[in-house]
C-alpha cells in the first residue's frame, strides 16, 4: 500500500526555485494499476521518481507498505528499493556492456540471491518475456521492443510488489507498444501493483485509474470500471 | 557480483579502445620505468651485501690533514695488517690485504695485460664471500705459486679447456698454477677482479715491508662483541708505536679509522680511492624521477577515468536504481582501476624482460637483481594497490555520490570543482615534465661544457701507453726510437697522465716552516711541458743545458705558488723538498699555468713536477695527419723493445672522457626517462583533448552554423587546454632553476644557466602539448556541423 499526503517537491538553483509537486495526496492500493498523465513539465516524472524512492520529497509524507520513507537517506531508500520496486523506463536503460541475461540478473546480484536460484529466476523471467533465445545478445543487437521486454524482465525478476513504468511505450512502434502494455497488464493481473506515467490515452486505458496532473497538482482522477 | 564487475570492466576496456590504450600504455610505461629504476636502486643499495660476514668487516682508513682539510684514504702499507692482527688479537679476528695491480700474463706465445689483478693475502676467499666454482676457499691461495681466475678470465686465457692445474706466467717472472675458478664478480661489489695472486710472492720485497709505502687496502674482520668506536680509540697508540718516528720526521699527523663494509660504496670517489663508488645523490635523483613518472601516469589515470566515468553515468544510475549502494559502486570502480593497473603491471613485466639488455647496456653493467626477483613482485603488488586504489578512488567516490536520477538522466556534470581539480592535476603533470626537461638540458650542457672546456693542455693526437718492465728498462732507447719517427711530435715519461693518478706527498717549502704542505706530485722527464703543451708563466722549463736540473730543479703550477703565498715570479728560485722522495732541496725553476690534470669535479690542486725515474706511463704526441699510419709506426717501435707485451694504448682525450663515463650514462638514462615522462603527460593531454572535443561537439556545431572558421574552432579548443600547460611552465621554470643551480654546485667548473635553456624547455613542452591538442581540435573543427548537432 502506497500512501502520500501533502507532498511538495521544489527544485532550487542559485537563482530560480521551481515547484514540481505542489501538495499531492494519493493512495495506491495493492494490485492496482494506476496511470499518471499530464502535459510535459507537470511533475509526472518527479512524482514517479519519488514513488520509486529514487528521490525525496521536499515536504509531506510518504508511506510505503507501512514504512514512512519521506525523509530516508539514499542508502536506506536503496535498501527498500531493491526487491520491492521494479522499474521500466522509456529509453529502456539497459547496460550496454552486459548481455540480456546479465542485465536481467543484475537486481538479483544486489539482493545476494544464490547462483542456482538466480539462474532459475532469470530464465523464468526471460521465458515469460519470450527473450530466452536472445539471452546472450547485447542491447545494441536487439530491436526496441526486445530491449523493453528485457527491461520488463529485469523489473520483474526479483518479483517486486510494485512496478514503476515511465512512458514504457514512448520509444516503441504501435505493435511493440501494444505487446509491452499487454505484458504489464498480465503482471498486474498476477498481483503486481503498477504505476505508469504516460502521454498516451490508449496506454492509460489499460489502467484501473487515471490520475491527471497539472502544474504539480492532481487535477482529476478517473476510475475505469 | 565480482564476475559481473570483471565482465563489465573488461567489456568497457574493449569498447573504449582509445581510452584504454592511453591509460594502459601510460601506466605500463610508467611502471616499467619505475621497475627499471627500482632495480637500479636495489642494486645500488645491495652493493657488498652478499658477504656473509658483512656486518663485521671494516676497511681500515688512514686519516691525515691536507693543508687544513681532513682527508681519509684507504691505502695502507704492507706491515699494517700483520701488526693490527698481532696487537688486537682479541678484537680483530682476521685481516686481509688487497692490492690492485696490473700485470702481464703470458701463456705460451700469447700475452695479455691483466688490468684487474688483485694481489691478496691467502685468506681472501674465506674472508670475503666470492664463491668459487672450483677450488677450496680456505686453501686455494695457500701456495704462493697459485692463482685464481674468474670464469670470464679463465675463458679468455684457456678457452674451453679445463683451466685447473694450468700454468700462467705473471710479469715474466712468476709461474703460477691455476688452483681455483671464482664466479665472475657481481656488479654490486666495490671490489672487482679477474685474477687473484697471493701476496706471499712479494713477502721479501722491500716495498711491502716498509711502513711508509702505502699500496694496499686492508680489511679487518672484528669479533662479534667488539665495538668499532672503542677499537678506534686505541688506534692513536698503535700509530705512535709503529709510525711515531716517521711521522715526526715528516712533521705529519696520521690516524686510523674503520669504515663498515656497507658504507664503502657510498663513500665519495677520489683519486685515492679508485674502487667502484656510488653516489647517493644520483640514487635519490633516480628515485625522485621514478616517483614523478608514476605520479604523471597516475594523474592521467585519474583524469581520464573521471571523465570517462561521466560517460558511464547511465550505468551508475541504473545500478543505483537496482539497489546498488554507494560502496558497491566504489568497489566496482576501484576494482576496475586495479584491473587496469594489473594489466599494465603484467605488460610492464614483459616489457622489462625485453628491455633489460638495453637497460644494462645503458647502465654499463648488468644489474644483479634478476628481473624476476621477489622484491620486484612486492614492488608490483605495491604499485597495483597504491596506483589502483589511489587513481581509482577519486572517480569512484565522485561517481557514486550522485543521486540515481542525476546519473540516470546523464546529467552528471564535472562541476567547477571537478574541472579545477583536473586542471590542477594537468598543471602538476606538466610542471614535472618541464622540470625534467630543464634538468636534462642543464645536465647535458654541463657535460658538454666539461668536455669542451679548455683544459690547459694539449689533448689531441696524444696516446698514452703504460710503462711495462721491458719499456722501463729500455726507456731512453724507446724514446729515441719514437723521436726519430716522422709521425711523432714529442714523447714524455711521467708518473701520471692528465686525468690519471697523481700521488700526494708532503713537501717542505722555503719560508714556510709553519706548513705541512701536501701537494700532488708528477715525476717526469724533461719533455713534460713540451709534450702536453703547457704554458710557462714564470721562469723556464727543465732543460738539458742545466746539468743539475735532474736532481735540483722543480716546476710548480700557479695554484702551488699561490698556496705558498707567492706570485709566480716570486716563486722562482725558492726551494721545495719532497720529504719522501728527495734527499735534498730543489729550486723552483719555472711556474706553469694551471691545467686540469684532475677531473673537473675536483678543485684545482697544487702540483709539483720533478724529474724522477718513477715513470709509469708514456705520453706520445703524434703530428697531425695520418693517425693510423702513425700508430702503426709507434706499434712497430714498441714491438722492438717490448715484444712480449701487447700493444695497448688509449688516446689522452678518451682517457679524460672515461672520467665522465658514469655521468654521461646517467645523463642518457635521465634524458630517456624525461622524454617518457613528457610522452605519458601528452597521452593524458590527448585524452583530455578528446574529452573536450566530445563535450563541446554541440557548441562546435552551433558555432560553425553561425559562421566560425575551422581555425577559430581550433584556437577555441586549444586555448582552454593549453592554459594549464602554460601555467605549469611558469611554475616549473623557477623550481627548475633553483634545483639545477644547487646540482651544479657539485662541480668546480659550471656551465652558465642560459635563459635559452628555460625557453627551449618551455617551447618544447608547449609545442608538444599544442601538437597533441591540435590533432583532436582540428578533427573536431572539420566535422560537418550537421553531424555535430545531431550527435547531441
Amino acid at each position: 500500500m502506497i500512501k502520500i499526503a501533502n507532498m511538495h517537491k521544489v527544485f532550487s538553483t542559485e537563482e530560480v526555485e521551481t515547484t514540481a509537486l505542489n501538495g499531492i495526496d494519493m493512495d495506491v492500493r495493492d494490485g492496482e494499476f494506476v496511470a499518471i498523465m499530464g502535459p510535459s513539465g507537470c511533475g509526472k516524472s518527479t512524482l514517479l521518481n519519488i514513488l520509486g524512492l529514487l528521490d525525496n520529497p521536499s515536504e509531506g509524507s510518504y508511506e510505503f507498505y507501512g514504512t514512512e520513507v519521506a525523509k530516508m537517506s539514499e542508502r536506506q531508500r536503496a535498501q527498500i528499493r531493491k526487491g520491492n520496486i521494479g522499474f521500466v523506463f522509456q529509453s529502456f536503460n539497459l547496460i550496454d556492456e552486459l548481455t540480456v541475461y546479465e542485465n536481467v540478473e543484475l537486481p538479483l546480484l544486489y539482493l545476494k540471491t544464490p547462483p542456482a536460484e538466480r539462474k532459475e529466476k532469470v530464465e523464468a523471467a526471460l521465458t515469460r518475456m519470450n527473450m530466452m533465445h536472445r539471452r546472450n545478445h547485447f542491447p545494441q543487437q536487439l530491436s526496441g521492443g526486445q530491449q523493453q521486454r528485457t527491461a520488463i524482465a529485469r523489473a520483474v525478476v526479483a518479483t517486486p510488489k510494485t512496478i514503476l513504468a515511465d512512458e514504457p511505450t514512448g520509444n516503441l512502434d504501435s505493435k511493440n507498444g501494444e505487446e509491452v502494455m499487454n505484458l504489464l497488464s498480465q503482471l498486474n493481473a498476477a498481483g503486481t501493483t503498477i504505476l505508469m506515467v504516460t502521454h498516451s490515452p490508449y496506454d492509460a486505458g489499460f489502467a484501473h485509474r487515471i490520475v491527471n496532473l497539472f502544474d504539480g497538482k492532481i487535477v482529476t482522477e478517473k476510475v475505469h470500471v | 557480483m565480482l564476475k559481473n564487475y570483471l565482465k563489465i570492466a573488461w567489456r568497457n576496456l574493449a569498447k573504449n579502445k582509445v581510452f584504454s590504450f592511453i591509460n594502459i600504455l601510460g601506466l605500463t610505461i610508467g611502471t616499467t620505468c619505475c621497475m627499471m629504476i627500482f632495480l637500479y636502486i636495489m642494486n645500488e643499495f645491495g652493493v657488498d651485501k652478499f658477504h656473509a660476514d658483512k656486518k663485521n668487516i671494516y676497511r681500515v682508513m688512514r686519516g691525515f690533514d691536507m693543508n687544513g682539510t681532513k682527508l681519509s684514504v684507504p691505502y695502507l702499507s704492507g706491515p699494517y695488517a700483520p701488526a693490527l692482527l698481532n696487537d688486537y688479537a682479541g678484537s680483530i679476528k682476521k685481516a686481509v690485504r688487497v692490492m690492485h695491480n696490473y700485470g702481464l700474463v703470458t701463456l705460451g706465445n700469447n700475452s695479455f695485460n691483466e688490468k684487474k689483478l688483485y694481489v691478496v693475502d691467502s685468506n681472501f676467499f674465506s674472508f670475503f664471500t666470492f664463491p668459487l666454482v672450483s677450488g677450496n676457499a680456505a686453501t686455494v691461495l695457500k701456495d704462493p705459486a697459485s692463482v685464481v681466475l674468474t670464469e670470464t678470465a679463465a675463458k679468455k686465457y684457456f678457452g674451453n679447456q679445463d683451466p685447473i692445474g694450468k700454468i700462467v706466467e705473471l710479469d715474466k717472472s712468476l709461474k703460477l698454477k691455476v688452483t681455483g675458478i671464482a664466479k665472475d664478480v657481481p656488479s654490486n661489489s666495490h671490489l672487482d677482479f679477474d685474477m687473484v695472486v697471493p701476496i706471499s710472492n712479494y713477502a721479501n720485497e722491500e716495498w711491502i715491508k716498509i711502513w711508509i709505502n702505502n699500496n694496499n687496502f686492508t680489511y679487518v674482520l672484528l669479533n662479534d662483541n667488539v665495538q668499532k668506536a672503542s677499537l678506534e680509540k686505541s688506534f692513536p697508540k698503535f700509530m705512535d708505536k709503529y709510525m711515531g718516528k716517521d711521522l715526526a720526521r715528516f712533521g705529519a699527523k696520521m690516524d686510523l679509522s674503520l669504515t663498515p663494509m656497507s658504507d664503502i660504496y657510498f663513500e665519495p670517489h677520489s683519486a685515492f680511492d679508485n674502487v667502484k663508488h656510488g653516489d647517493k645523490k644520483v640514487v635519490y635523483i633516480f628515485l625522485s624521477i621514478a616517483a614523478l613518472i608514476l605520479l604523471i601516469a597516475c594523474i592521467n589515470f585519474t583524469n581520464l577515468s573521471t571523465i570517462r566515468a561521466v560517460e558511464r553515468s547511465k550505468e551508475v544510475g541504473l545500478r543505483k536504481v537496482m539497489g546498488a549502494l554507494r560502496n558497491h559502486l566504489v568497489y566496482q570502480f576501484i576494482g576496475e582501476s586495479v584491473l587496469i593497473t594489473l594489466i599494465s603491471c603484467l605488460l610492464s613485466l614483459g616489457l622489462l624482460k625485453v628491455l633489460m639488455p638495453v637497460y644494462n647496456h645503458l647502465l654499463g653493467y648488468s644489474l644483479t637483481i634478476s628481473w624476476n626477483a621477489a622484491p620486484l613482485y612486492l614492488f608490483l603488488v605495491g604499485v597495483i594497490i597504491c596506483v589502483g586504489f589511489l587513481a581509482g578512488s577519486y572517480p569512484a567516490v565522485f561517481l557514486s555520490g550522485f543521486t540515481p536520477i542525476q546519473a540516470l538522466k546523464g546529467k552528471l556534470k564535472l562541476g567547477k570543482g571537478g574541472s579545477f581539480f583536473r586542471q590542477t592535476l594537468v598543471v602538476v603533470q606538466f610542471s614535472i615534465s618541464v622540470f625534467l626537461v630543464i634538468g636534462t638540458i642543464i645536465i647535458m650542457s654541463q657535460m658538454r661544457y666539461v668536455k669542451n672546456m679548455e683544459l690547459g693542455y694539449n689533448q689531441e693526437h696524444s696516446i698514452v701507453l703504460p710503462v711495462n718492465n721491458d719499456m722501463y728498462n729500455n726507456r731512453q732507447a724507446f724514446k729515441n726510437e719514437l723521436e726519430n719517427l716522422g709521425s711523432v711530435a714529442s714523447v714524455s715519461y711521467m708518473s701520471g697522465e692528465p686525468g690519471g693518478f697523481f700521488d700526494m706527498h708532503t713537501l717542505k717549502a722555503e719560508g714556510r716552516n709553519d706548513l705541512v704542505w701536501k701537494t700532488r706530485t708528477e715525476f717526469t722527464d724533461f719533455d713534460y711541458v713540451k709534450t702536453l703543451g703547457l704554458k710557462i708563466i714564470a721562469g723556464r722549463d727543465f732543460s738539458g743545458a742545466f746539468s743539475t736540473d735532474t736532481t735540483e730543479a722543480a716546476l710548480i703550477n700557479r695554484t702551488a705558488a699561490k698556496s705558498l703565498g707567492f706570485t709566480p715570479e716570486q716563486a722562482i728560485g725558492k726551494w721545495v723538498q719532497n720529504t719522501i722522495r728527495d734527499d735534498k732541496k730543489r729550486r723552483i725553476v719555472g711556474v706553469i699555468e694551471d691545467f686540469n690534470f684532475l677531473s673537473l669535479k675536483e678543485k684545482m690542486d697544487a702540483l709539483v713536477i720533478t724529474p724522477n725515474d718513477d715513470h709509469r706511463v708514456v705520453v706520445i704526441r703524434l703530428k697531425s695527419g695520418n693517425v693510423t699510419a702513425a700508430l702503426a709506426e709507434v706499434k712497430s717501435a714498441f714491438a722492438k723493445i717490448s715484444a712480449s707485451y701487447p700493444f695497448e694504448y688509449t688516446f689522452l682525450d678518451q682517457k679524460f672522457d672515461e672520467l665522465y663515463k658514469t655521468d654521461i650514462r646517467q645523463q642518457t638514462i635521465l634524458s630517456i626517462f624525461a622524454g617518457l615522462a613528457i610522452f605519458i603527460a601528452c597521452l593524458g593531454l590527448f585524452g583530455l583533448a578528446s574529452f573536450t572535443a566530445t563535450k563541446r561537439t554541440k557548441e562546435i556545431g552551433v558555432r560553425k552554423v553561425l559562421g566560425s572558421s575551422t581555425q577559430g574552432i581550433v584556437v577555441l579548443l586549444s586555448r582552454e587546454l593549453l592554459k594549464p600547460v602554460i601555467l605549469a611552465t611558469c611554475v616549473a621554470i623557477p623550481a627548475g632553476y633553483f634545483a639545477m643551480n644547487s646540482w651544479l654546485q657539485n662541480f668546480s667548473y659550471r656551465t652558465p644557466m642560459h635563459w635559452w635553456i628555460f625557453a627551449v624547455a618551455a617551447s618544447l613542452t608547449i609545442g608538444i602539448a599544442l601538437f597533441t591538442i591540435s590533432f583532436k581540435a582540428i578533427r573536431a573543427a572539420l566535422m560537418n556541423p550537421v553531424t555535430s548537432l545531431r550527435s547531441e
